[in-house]
């Protein structure tokens, strides 16, 4: 069966078609919602108010080159900032405000800066606690008031119950499909390749989430007859192949995950704040109709970024993911000078010492990937395994 | 050699806590810790270093009294209310610096993987811990102000020594306001009676009642020495401000913390009358300057050449009075609104604003931001900061450099940059 030419033939022209992201995604794509924009940059932001609000949240990637940053910020200074920051500077995003967090130190130099520097485009700067206890939530709870009333101020515009309702059952359903995208991926990783899943979770983070959401669903689905007809069962390029799990931060790069797709690298488990951390848990409606704190109990509970303060609770999530996805190697990606990430790695390494896993440690720039020597060492790693 | 020196020879030879335990147990006995406060040249150096050594000592050798790893920033009236002796690893770092001991430590840090783009006073702490050079503690206490970087180093720390369930972070809000203070006081409030239950150590009330009294009389002597600084302008020598991180941090609430400032009121005011009786002070030339950030540890030129420029620094924006009076009656939340009342929490603009009225207050004629590796918070500022300055027609330097390790900073280039400036002070 596997070598059946017939098979291969049609194996590969079903994964062209499942790998052609734009043609699934063309509504999202080429969206004629003309709702203005809020920019945002950490996963701790609810969207959630941002779309009761009557906005569609786009995460701020910041593809732009980096040169007026420069004399804004420091040389060791996180680049997804200084990207950001030139985008920003730049216009191009067109936004009608930019949220903050206080994730880091870098994010707060960033915010003041926006503030002194960007005087036409309204920022707003969430504090988000770093613990998770009952006064956290409650003190989180009313940081998101304070947020909402910022965003009614945007366009004179007071939020109902009822809209933030509507909008946790919007993004609720759009972190499930999203987990479900995740788990088929991570069972067929012949059919979709990283790249792939990669886009796909960028859009969901820069797209109005309704037309996401559809096109996502019909593009599951899709997915899910495929493998109804059997098809999938042929991945002999990934039968033996290791399990890998991917650690880090704001790792976007499109040319990092077009060098892993073409490695046979079997991605299955990540841990990003531009997938997991972004779409694991919900937001649970029940009797309660305090929303905003039911927000805050998901935003605090979520798995956890490494800026949070219990390291270990982070350590704990990671191990079960190794054994619950039978991982047998750690790739660690950080992108420059992030300290909460750098800080986190002397007792990664050590935990995962202990559960005998290797791991191979990355630090990349923002849009300035150079392929050679990373693709050495990650063909060396995994040919170690 | 001189008692100074045979200490750091003896140190640097010996890195280990056996001797470390030992010279403090000699150098803390009456006697010899008398000759070695006589060896320094001015009466606030003189009690700065005993207090050091007091200190240190008490963290090293006492085995009556837990001991609290705690980071900079971090009210220590708590501390010393529950009978804590707290151990500072980033002061301590700095320590490590002026000993020569850095090159170890960081490069222990380093083979621990901790990354070379941190900051040294953590990577350097955090050597001397893995090297078991610290003293073990009992309780970690850290908190997010001013950076990111306590709060990650710390937990590894109570790793390292076990203890995680005795690793507590307060979590400073952003913003000053009700809700804020509330927050922040149930977190002192439940970090202290935690360690209370643990330790053993009843919370008194009264004991934390004087604590807060000494700590308000520390504040009193230290904004009537700010205020002196106004007008000042000779100083005793070797005096430099960016020496007294630790009593000002980590002896608020003790009695060695009101002498040490006393002590250096009645000595700067003795300077400041001879200046005005003799008129000396009207030194027309001399250029006033503000230190932003802290400075090298190790030993360097910078002050010598600033000196020779006839440039001096006349205030440091971390010495700056920034919380008010505290209120014996609510200790915890006096405490909280020490914390929330901190420059570099929240906004730039809280720290642009202590700067702007250091400027006013000092008229100073430049600013000097030492712009330590690795410090996020603070050099992520520092084009505000010089923008800021610049409205007032005040030149900052942002001088590149650490604070820890010297072979990252480049002693040519850090003079070719001071003369620069003075140039453009003086044109
Ligand atoms: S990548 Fe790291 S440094 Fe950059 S914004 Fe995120 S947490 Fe901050
Ligand atoms: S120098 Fe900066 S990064 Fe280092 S401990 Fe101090 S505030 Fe934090």
């Amino acid at each position: 069966m596997l070598h059946d030419s017939k098979s291969r033939d049609d194996l590969d022209i079903l994964k062209n078609k499942i790998n052609d992201i734009s043609a699934f995604f063309e509504k999202t794509l080429f969206s004629t919602d003309k709702r203005p924009l809020v920019g945002w940059f950490c996963t701790y932001t609810p969207e959630e108010l941002i779309v009761a609000g009557g906005f569609i949240p786009v995460r701020i990637f910041g593809r732009k080159k980096i040169i007026k940053s420069e004399s804004y910020f420091p040389i060791n200074f996180c680049p997804y900032i200084k990207s950001s920051w030139e985008s920003l500077l730049s216009g191009a995003d067109n936004l009608k405000a930019v949220i903050f967090t206080n994730s880091c130190d870098g994010m707060r130099r960033f915010f003041d800066t926006a503030n002194k520097y960007l005087k036409d485009t309204p920022s707003y700067l969430l504090d988000v606690p770093h613990l998770r206890g009952v006064d956290s939530i409650d003190f989180f709870a009313n940081n998101l008031n304070n947020m909402k009333r910022f965003i009614e101020n945007l366009n004179g515009k007071k939020i109902s119950n009822k809209e933030i309702k509507n909008a946790i059952i919007l993004i609720n359903k759009k972190r499930k499909l999203l987990k479900k995208y995740s788990q088929i991926s991570t069972k067929l990783p012949e059919l979709i390749s990283i790249s792939s899943y990669f886009k796909v979770m960028e859009l969901s983070m820069i797209s109005a989430p309704e037309i996401f959401t559809d096109d996502l669903e019909r593009y599951i689905k899709f997915i899910r007859e495929a493998d109804t007809e059997n098809m999938t069962n042929l991945q002999p390029n990934y039968e033996n192949t290791p399990g890998i799990m991917i650690i880090g931060n704001f790792i976007t790069e499109e040319k990092l995950w077009g060098m892993l797709s073409t490695m046979n690298l079997k991605l299955a488990s990540d841990d990003l704040c531009i997938s997991s951390r972004y779409f694991e848990k919900q937001i649970e409606l029940g009797d309660d109709s305090d929303f905003l704190n039911l927000t805050a109990e998901r935003y605090l509970n979520k798995p956890q970024c490494m800026r949070m303060a219990d390291l270990g609770l982070k350590l704990k999530e990671i191990e079960n993911n190794i054994i619950k996805n039978n991982i047998e190697g750690v790739i660690f990606i950080s992108l420059k000078f992030c300290d909460t990430m750098l800080y986190s790695f002397p007792l990664l390494k050590q935990k995962l010492n202990d559960l005998g896993i290797p791991a191979l440690y990355l630090e990349i720039e923002y849009n300035n990937f150079s392929e050679g020597q990373l693709k050495t060492r990650v063909q060396a790693f995994l040919e170690m395994l | 050699m001189g008692i100074k020196d045979k200490l750091k020879t003896g140190v640097q030879r010996n890195l280990n806590q056996k001797y470390i335990r030992r010279l403090l147990d000699i150098i803390a006995k009456k006697p010899v810790l008398f000759a070695y406060g006589s060896t320094f040249s001015s009466l606030s150096d003189k009690y700065l270093n005993i207090f050091t050594i007091k200190s240190l000592r008490n963290a090293y050798t006492d085995n009556n009294h837990p001991v609290g790893y705690g980071s900079l920033f971090l009210p220590y009236e708590m501390f010393h209310a529950l009978g804590i002796t707290p151990f500072l690893p980033e002061v301590m770092a700095g320590f490590t610096a002026g000993l020569g001991l850095a090159t170890q430590t960081l490069k222990e840090a380093s083979s621990n993987w901790y990354s070379q783009d941190l900051c040294t006073f953590h990577r350097s702490a955090s050597g001397a811990v893995e090297l078991d050079v610290f003293p073990k503690p009992d309780f970690v206490i850290t908190t997010n102000l001013a950076c990111d970087a306590a709060q990650k180093s710390f937990y590894i720390h109570s790793v390292k020594y076990n203890i995680e369930k005795n690793f507590y972070l307060i979590d400073v809000p952003y913003e000053y306001s009700k809700e804020s203070i509330l927050y922040l006081t149930g977190q002192i409030k439940n970090i202290c009676m935690d360690i209370s239950s643990k330790s053993g150590i009843k919370l008194a009330t009264s004991k934390f009642k004087e604590v807060i009294s000494l700590s308000n009389e520390f504040r009193k002597w230290a904004i009537k020495v700010n205020n002196l600084r106004k007008t000042l302008t000779n100083y005793p020598p070797y005096y430099n401000g960016l020496n007294f991180i630790l009593p000002f941090h980590g002896l608020a609430g003790t009695r060695e913390a009101v002498i040490l400032y006393n002590q250096m009121y009645k000595e700067l005011k003795k300077y400041l009358d001879k200046e005005e009786k003799e008129k000396s002070g009207k030194n027309k030339s001399l250029k006033r300057i503000l230190w932003l950030h802290l400075k090298p540890y190790y030993k360097n030129e910078i002050f010598n050449i600033l000196e020779r420029e006839n440039c001096r620094v006349v205030f440091e924006e971390i010495n700056y009075i920034y919380w008010p009076e505290l209120d014996p009656e609510r200790p915890f939340e006096s405490l909280a609104k020490k914390m929330l009342s901190h420059f570099l929490a929240g906004r730039i603009d809280n720290r642009i604003n202590v700067i702007l009225k250091a400027a006013r207050d000092y008229k100073i004629d430049g600013a000097i931001l030492f712009s330590h590796w690795g410090c996020r918070q603070s050099n992520g500022g520092a084009r505000i900061i010089k923008d800021s300055l610049n409205k007032l027609n005040i030149p900052t330097l942002v001088l590149d450099g650490d604070c820890v390790d010297q072979n990252n900073s480049s002693q040519g280039q850090v003079k070719t940059r001071l003369q620069g400036f003075v140039e453009i002070l003086n044109s």
